[in-house]
């Protein structure tokens, strides 16, 4: 293993790995806290049509991602909003229409092209120098945010209604963490993929929430679930040579199960159900 | 109690809804200073959009709505980070990671600002707000582990955080067993009574309020009366907003006709 770690392509993906997925996991908590699961799925979907488009005209791909991901989170907060129509179901409409919008991108190039496909299942042991300092630039701006406005953010995860009524620009807070959502989605397609990026912003903050009842240890926890199962995800996939973004969620997964079963919730909850 | 009370919460002529879907039309209303006002009505009468004009969510479509002698047309005005508010109770998720302080401490976020991380001062305020509805000692329990008169104290301190002139509580004893009922209503006349806070109470429980409260407002889409409890309270009044179900029995108490035939 140590052989591996003297390439520079490991040094690189363990790097990305690292970043996405403590980026990934800590915006995770608010998703998780404020019920979003199902726009950054949709999000992700809407961010790879995006990539599709930039390799069909010839644009960068990753801003062609973020707009799509962008309009994508920006209609589902208006339409939520708005109070037309449930959340569910708009993120749904959306996320398969920028699907469809996809995969007709991909059917008019021409060629067969495998690093859109790289978007789509992520590969993270080709990540390149220059991507490396995209993602670090966007981690850096993602985090940023969250940190100068992470007790509004947390305010509005609890109780939207109840931040606004306080005085807190609860709206703003919301189209802000929704932009820091599709950021998020953009800067992992290429480690983890349209398809897997998900996982990775749901399961490690889910894994914490099994684990602890404070706002700060849930957020510590998810990072560090975050960035580990990136990284040991990551060095499963070079040793014994299977797909990266699969050897990361599996083993995310496995985690969660484990918390699942170990939690002191879990513990109250049956010791609640046995007292009645 | 300052006398002659200082008007604070002065509706002029005000509607508020959409056109076409009013929720409540022509409200002129005046709320002194130190008040304990109960706010009553039928379901869809418009109690909690009055609440929510208050605090400033929504604005008048005709007429003024003045915060504190300001004419509030813009939304959020200063004025109304000094209006504590409990919602009406929804389904708090009982595994939300979040400590009894930390919800109080939040109460404190909209005077703090942006970009500002509460302080020393903040935490005593949130302390002292948790003394003055007797949780202090759950000040580190996890919000989800307390019944629901405790999270409902919770919420009060929350409010309280905010250092209100005026506190507006929707509807707090909803889905609370009776005892806990009683010390929620009682909690409120104690900090109006000792904070000399302004007390806009909404429910649907008049036998509980009405020996309480300074005045009762009765709404159903306009503003049906106003005025001390025993002469908003009267049969013909209550008949023409809830129909002829409701009577008010010797003791006083006000029923619904139907229930008390059949039990």
């Amino acid at each position: 293993m140590l052989d591996l770690l003297a390439y520079d392509f490991m040094q690189r993906s363990l790097l990305a790995a690292a970043m996405v997925g403590g980026l990934c996991s800590i915006i995770g908590v608010f998703v998780v806290l404020r019920g979003l699961a199902f726009v950054g799925a949709g999000t992700s979907h809407a961010a790879f049509a995006g990539v599709a488009l930039g390799y069909l005209i010839g644009w960068p791909p990753l801003l062609l991602a973020i707009v799509f991901g962008l309009a994508t989170v920006w209609i589902t907060g208006w339409v939520e909003e708005r109070g037309r129509m449930k959340l569910d179901v708009s993120i749904g409409i959306l996320y398969t229409t920028t699907m469809s919008l996809g995969i007709l991108f991909i059917g008019l190039m021409k060629t067969y092209n495998a690093e859109v496909y790289g978007y789509l299942f992520g590969s993270v042991l080709s990540v390149t120098p220059e991507e490396i300092r995209i993602i670090g630039a966007l981690s850096i701006l993602v985090l940023g945010l969250l940190l100068v406005f992470s007790k509004e953010l947390y305010f509005i995860a609890f109780d939207q209604e109840m931040a606004e009524a306080s005085g807190v620009p609860a709206r703003q807070m919301f189209f802000l963490l929704l932009t820091l959502v599709a950021l998020t989605v953009v800067v992992s397609l290429k480690t983890v993929g349209a398809i897997l990026v998900f996982a990775m912003i749901l399961i490690p903050a889910s894994t914490a929430y099994q684990l602890t009842h404070s706002l700060k240890t849930l957020t510590l926890y998810s990072s560090a679930i975050g960035i580990f199962t990136s990284v040991a995800g990551v060095l499963i996939s070079a040793i014994w040579d299977v797909p990266s973004g699969p050897a990361i969620v599996l083993l995310a997964t496995t985690l969660f199960f484990i918390a699942m079963f170990c939690s002191p919730k879990r513990a109250r909850r049956v010791r609640l159900a046995h007292s009645h | 109690m300052p006398d002659p009370r200082e008007p604070i919460i002065r509706f002029d002529h005000a509607s508020f809804g959409f056109p076409g879907l009013i929720a409540l039309k022509d409200i002129s209303l005046t709320i002194c200073d130190g008040e304990f006002v109960g706010v009553i009505g039928p379901n869809g009468s418009g109690k909690t959009t009055l609440c929510r004009a208050v605090l400033g969510l929504l604005a008048p479509i005709e007429g003024h709505l003045h915060i504190f002698d300001c004419a509030c047309d813009e939304l959020r005005c200063h004025h109304r980070a000094k209006i504590g508010y409990l919602p009406q109770k929804g389904v708090v998720d009982r595994n939300f990671p979040v400590t009894v302080l930390e919800t109080v401490i939040m109460g404190r976020y909209g005077a703090l600002g942006l970009f500002k991380r509460p302080g020393r001062g903040d935490r005593a305020i949130a302390l002292d707000a948790l003394r003055q509805v007797g949780m202090e000692s759950h000040k580190d329990d996890a919000l989800g582990h307390l019944s629901g008169g405790q999270q409902q104290r919770v919420f009060i301190a929350r409010a309280l955080a905010q250092q209100p002139r005026v506190l507006i509580l929707d509807e707090p004893t909803t889905g609370l067993d009776i005892t806990a009922q009683h010390n929620v209503i009682e909690l409120v006349q104690h900090l109006h009574d000792e904070l000399k806070l302004t007390v806009l109470l909404i429910t649907h429980d008049i036998n509980m309020i009405r020996s309480r409260v300074d005045r009762l407002v009765l709404l159903k889409t306009r503003l049906f009366a106003s005025g001390p409890p025993a002469d908003v309270l009267k049969p013909d009044i209550l008949h023409q907003v809830y129909g002829k179900d409701l009577v008010i029995t010797e003791k006083d108490l006000i029923i619904v006709e139907d229930y008390h035939h059949h039990h």
